[in-house]
């Protein structure tokens, strides 16, 4: 089945309408990119759209109240709600190291989630 | 009271302020002590949560906190001083500056000063939006602060007005907390914000943008209980049969950052009026000889790579601290530039400029001249007031001894 | 049930002012205010402008109480420690026509017993004002500005530390006279005194229809008001004032500096249906604009910060000219029932000799016998901004929160945000701090300072986040935590 999309470049501020085709998992390039390293872009935006996904995690006896987190890698979009419903139920003990493992393997995803800041008791 | 000298004073913390303390640290200054007024260093940064700092500097993209500690960590290597929960109350011509904490009233002599205030955000009165005065309106930072530091939620059904950065960023925490984000409202024709976060922040999510509308009206004698929309024409006069009510408890407003100077303006430092921040030299030197500004209170940048960059050069500088201010020519904004900074130079050499266009436009060419005399000229793919824009220009003796202004243009505008 | 002497209903300037001269004698007296904090409506938004007597004809009870008010507020002043400046104010007249009326004017104050009156031509006038342009003005060097809220906190204050009972965010909601006692039905439970003062400004009709057939109406009148920043406070040194308009009872657009420092432009003048609609309106700020450059061109447009409304408790309509005089009477039909009617301008002004009038009233009923251990603390303190640099460090090495600058903009210490919420009579809203030590008023608006204040209501006075009010009992700030500390 092919699905038509218009994804709109962020690789420069113009931010052009790049018209696309996917057949079963196939990229196809539409137009409408007034450059070619828009391409690449909306290739992936296309096939397997990832977010980097950052939010916070309550700390318990820390300096602050919570943690900022963020995913190892990025995520796929379509799973950005269950990671983020996971990370509401987390709660860590101080003190925190940024770039600490908080949570292996989220929701399934392979992915982590890492501390973004060092949380004194 | 306690009375102390110091080399380099640098009054603020964040960003800008770390920047320059480590560069005039390593540029000669021994001596050099950073003041701020919170209890924590990095400024605004340990509340953006979100990643795409440091892209330009590093080569790759951390978040807020993240990047705030990498400047930290150097910093408490070298041996700079800080006073946290210290708020400088003024200083003087001669630098001495007077500020509070904890401990004591303290008076800093210092040889020179790097401002590094930082800025402020917008408020409702800024634009006059009409109507009662309820709860439930918060700055887009200050509800940053309050749900990424303190974890108190601000509101459940949003309303946005202003495309910023900061808002668009804003809308997505919202929806990820669980909030209704009912839409992001700008008057201009174009989003302020960058193309990414139109994208990652508002698209991602099916949250509207609503161009050329802006909110008429504010209603709710306790909470916030709606605001009323509105489209503007091409002169942004309110269309008045396209206004509608929209339910909400919260509008957060991203309406832009002013530079927080007031320091500089109670010491007679020349400001700026468009960029709100101090006159500067190429060297960010300020009117007040030795005393230099960086960071977002010098004028607000759209990256904290390009800000850290020039931080780095104020702090050299205030190391240094052997500039001669004679000979200056000024530099001025012409057709479709916003501002320009440097405002004057005062020596030949390579300088860098900053500046940032009116309004988006494609393929336009920026120039710089000198009465009749083109010194510069470059073809741009594109330019857009979100992003800065930078060059470098090779400013020869003979044009500084010309003594006439440059002026900084953009043709095809 | 507990049973009062005197039952003051509003906690206004002009409640307050009462509650304050009865809390000198042996009685057992309660302030309901259905607000978070005491002026919490007329008396907190309007000009904050001690009116010389000028304006009302003579032998009316305007003119009586602002007189004689006039004359009392500064020894009241130094008792209670809030500011006056006596910047004296000038009526502009812009013709020759206009003129004349200054003549008038002073022809009334003079009647008025107001002294000082002088017309001073225009270039008189350009000397001490040089951003004004006039034909001549009118001289008027005993009106004065004081913060309307500062002084009416002044008054509540000092009025709960000698034994009067202020209860905040407690509305009467019906009234009865049982025999020799009123029966108080509140949203907080019942109480019964003997006399029941009347002071609720706009709401007088419907506190008065409580207990009898009123034989008034009210009409509010909404007045809006532009905020300058500091920075352009040099624009004026006095108050200025146009010639006042022949409609509607009200003294025009004025441009008045504040205790603050500010500037304010206003106040419009229009009639509305909703004494509780204290909207701002588009319109009317660019007439108040428009209105102030022609008095001051040099008015430039970014200069406005802010903009509020207060709104007027007229007894007279539009079309009857919108001027009536006060009304302070006992009841003919409810005996032991006072009631103030139509407290409009110069009711600040007029407060404290308002107030000793009730007091002479309640004297009739009630014998009055001195307290003997009355005292006086001065509310207000001289601010850390304000303390040369000795007293400040002093201050700092006996106490680290003098050292903790919590408002930015207005350089408010901790100690200042904590005594402010450590007030008397218990008000714990944003506002009650912004009201007592300007935390928040400055260009910022509270958005650095009021994340520290929130942090100390918290932690230091363990306020609940969702009990955590703006201004009045509905106006929330916050909607819980972003992660609920679930115990497992």
């Amino acid at each position: 089945m092919a699905i038509e999309k218009e994804i709109t470049c962020i690789v420069c501020p113009i931010g052009c309408k790049i018209l696309v085709r996917v057949v079963e998992n196939q990229f196809e390039l539409l137009g409408g990119n007034k450059c070619k390293s828009g391409i690449d872009y909306a290739k992936s935006e296309a096939l397997d759209p990832r977010r980097m996904l950052t939010s916070s995690v309550l700390v318990n006896n820390g300096e602050w109240p919570l943690v900022s987190i963020k995913s190892s890698k990025p995520v796929q979009k379509y799973k950005i709600y269950s990671v983020l419903k996971e990370i509401k139920k987390i709660k860590v003990n101080a003190p925190v190291r940024s770039g600490q493992i908080i949570i292996k393997n989220i929701a399934g995803t392979k992915i982590d989630i890492l501390a973004t800041k060092s949380i004194k008791k | 009271m306690t009375n102390f000298n110091t080399d380099v004073a640098v009054i603020g913390g964040g960003p800008a302020g770390l920047a320059a303390a480590i560069s005039a640290y390593e540029n000669g200054a021994k001596n050099v002590i950073v003041l701020d007024r919170n209890k924590w260093l990095g400024g605004i940064l340990p509340q953006c949560i979100h990643d795409g700092f440091g892209v330009e500097e590093t080569g790759s993209s951390m978040t807020g906190p993240e990047y705030a500690e990498m400047y930290i960590n150097t910093a408490k290597k070298l041996r700079i001083k800080f006073m946290n929960e210290t708020m400088v109350l003024q200083f003087n011509k001669n630098r001495k500056i007077i500020a509070a904490n904890k401990k004591d009233l303290h008076q800093i002599n210092a040889k020179s000063i790097v401002l590094a205030m930082g800025c402020r955000e917008k408020t409702r009165w800024n634009i006059m939006i009409p109507g009662d005065r309820p709860s439930g309106i918060y700055t887009a930072g200050v509800a940053q602060s309050f749900i990424n530091l303190y974890n108190i939620m601000v509101g459940k059904k949003v309303v946005i007005l202003g495309s910023g950065d900061v808002g668009l960023i804003m809308a997505r925490r919202l929806k990820f907390e669980g909030a209704k984000v009912l839409g992001v409202v700008e008057i201009l024709p174009y989003a302020s914000g960058l193309q990414r976060n139109i994208v990652q922040c508002l698209d991602d999510y099916g949250i509207p943008l609503y161009l050329n509308h802006t909110v008429t009206y504010i209603k709710g004698r306790e909470r916030l209980e709606s605001v009323t929309i509105a489209q503007v024409d091409e002169k942004i006069d309110i269309i008045p049969e396209t206004e509608r009510e929209i339910k909400c408890d919260t509008l957060l407003l991203s309406l832009g950052l002013i530079p927080e100077n007031e320091l500089s303006r109670n010491v007679g430092i020349e400001i700026d009026n468009v960029t709100g921040g101090p006159i500067v030299n190429q060297y960010f030197e300020t009117s007040l000889s030795s005393v230099f500004a960086c960071g977002n209170c010098l004028q607000v940048y759209d990256t904290v790579d390009a800000l850290a960059i020039d931080a780095k050069k104020a702090g050299e500088n205030a190391a240094k601290n052997t500039i001669k201010q004679n000979k200056k020519i000024n530099i001025k904004a012409g057709k479709g530039i916003n501002y320009v900074i440097p405002q004057r130079i005062s020596k030949s050499g390579k300088i860098r400029f900053t500046l940032r266009v009116k309004k988006p436009c494609v393929s336009p060419t920026l120039r710089v001249i000198s009465g009749d005399y083109e010194l510069f000229k470059k073809k741009l793919r594109w330019a857009n007031p979100a992003n800065m824009v930078g060059f470098d220009i090779d400013i020869s003796d003979e044009t500084i001894k010309a003594k006439g202004d440059l002026v900084v243009l953009l043709d095809g505008y | 049930m507990k049973n009062f002497h005197v039952a003051i209903v509003g906690g206004g300037v002009i409640g307050s002012a009462i509650a304050w001269e009865l809390s000198k004698y042996k009685l057992d007296v309660v302030v309901f205010e259905k607000g978070s904090d005491v002026a919490s409506c007329t008396s907190k938004a309007n000009s904050g402008v001690i009116h010389s007597g000028i304006n009302s004809p003579t032998g009316s009870l305007k003119a009586r109480y602002c007189v004689e008010g006039n004359k009392i507020l500064q020894s009241l002043a130094d008792k209670l420690g809030f500011q006056i400046k006596w910047i004296g104010k000038y009526v502009i007249a812009k013709n020759e026509e206009e003129a004349k009326e200054l003549e008038r004017l002073k022809k009334l104050g003079f009647d008025n017993k107001v002294p000082g009156l002088e017309i001073k031509d225009g270039s008189e006038v350009k000397i001490k004002e040089p951003n004004v342009s006039c034909y001549t003005a009118l001289w008027v060097p005993t009106a004065g500005i004081i913060s309307p809220y500062e002084f009416t906190i002044a008054f509540a204050e000092n009025a709960v530390e000698n034994n009067v009972n202020f209860l905040l965010e407690t509305e009467v909601i019906d009234l009865k006279k049982i025999k020799d006692h009123f029966l108080i039905k509140t949203n907080k439970g019942e109480y019964q005194s003997q006399l029941l003062v009347n002071a609720t400004g706009l709401y007088c009709r419907k506190i008065d229809a409580m207990l009898e057939e009123p034989d008034f109406q009210v009409y509010p009148c909404r007045g809006e008001y532009l905020v300058l920043d500091k920075n352009y406070s040099n624009l004026i040194n006095s108050m200025i004032y146009p010639v006042p308009p022949k409609e509607l009872g009200v003294l025009g657009v004025h441009i008045t500096p504040t205790i603050e420092g500010n500037i304010l432009l206003g106040p419009s003048a229009e009639f509305i249906g909703d004494p509780d609609d204290k909207r701002t309106t588009k319109d009317m700020m660019k007439t108040l604009f428009n209105e102030s450059k022609e008095i001051l061109p040099a008015l430039p447009e970014k200069a406005v910060i802010n903009a509020f409304s207060g709104i007027r408790c007229k007894l007279a309509s539009p079309g009857e000219g919108g001027w009536a005089d006060y009304r302070i009477e006992e009841s003919k039909n409810t005996h032991g029932l006072i009631n103030l009617l139509g407290i409009e301008s110069p009711g600040l002004t007029g407060a404290p000799a308002i107030a000793k009038e009730i007091t002479r009233m309640i004297s009739k009923f009630i014998e009055l016998k001195n307290k003997t251990d009355f005292k006086i603390r001065k509310v207000k303190k001289k601010s850390f901004s304000e303390m040369t640099a000795k007293e400040q460090s002093d201050l700092i090495n006996k106490d680290e929160r003098w050292g903790r600058i919590v408002c930015r903009c207005e350089h408010i210490t901790e100690a200042e945000v904590i005594e402010a919420l450590t007030n008397p009579i218990g008000a714990q809203t944003l506002s009650s701090v912004k009201y007592r030590c300007r935390a928040g008023m400055g260009r910022c608006q509270g958005g650095f300072c009021s994340q520290h204040i929130i942090r100390i209501m918290e932690k230091q006075f363990n306020i609940d986040v969702n009990k955590i009010n703006l201004k009045s009992p509905r106006s929330n700030l916050f909607y819980g935590r972003t992660r609920e500390k679930v115990n497992d």
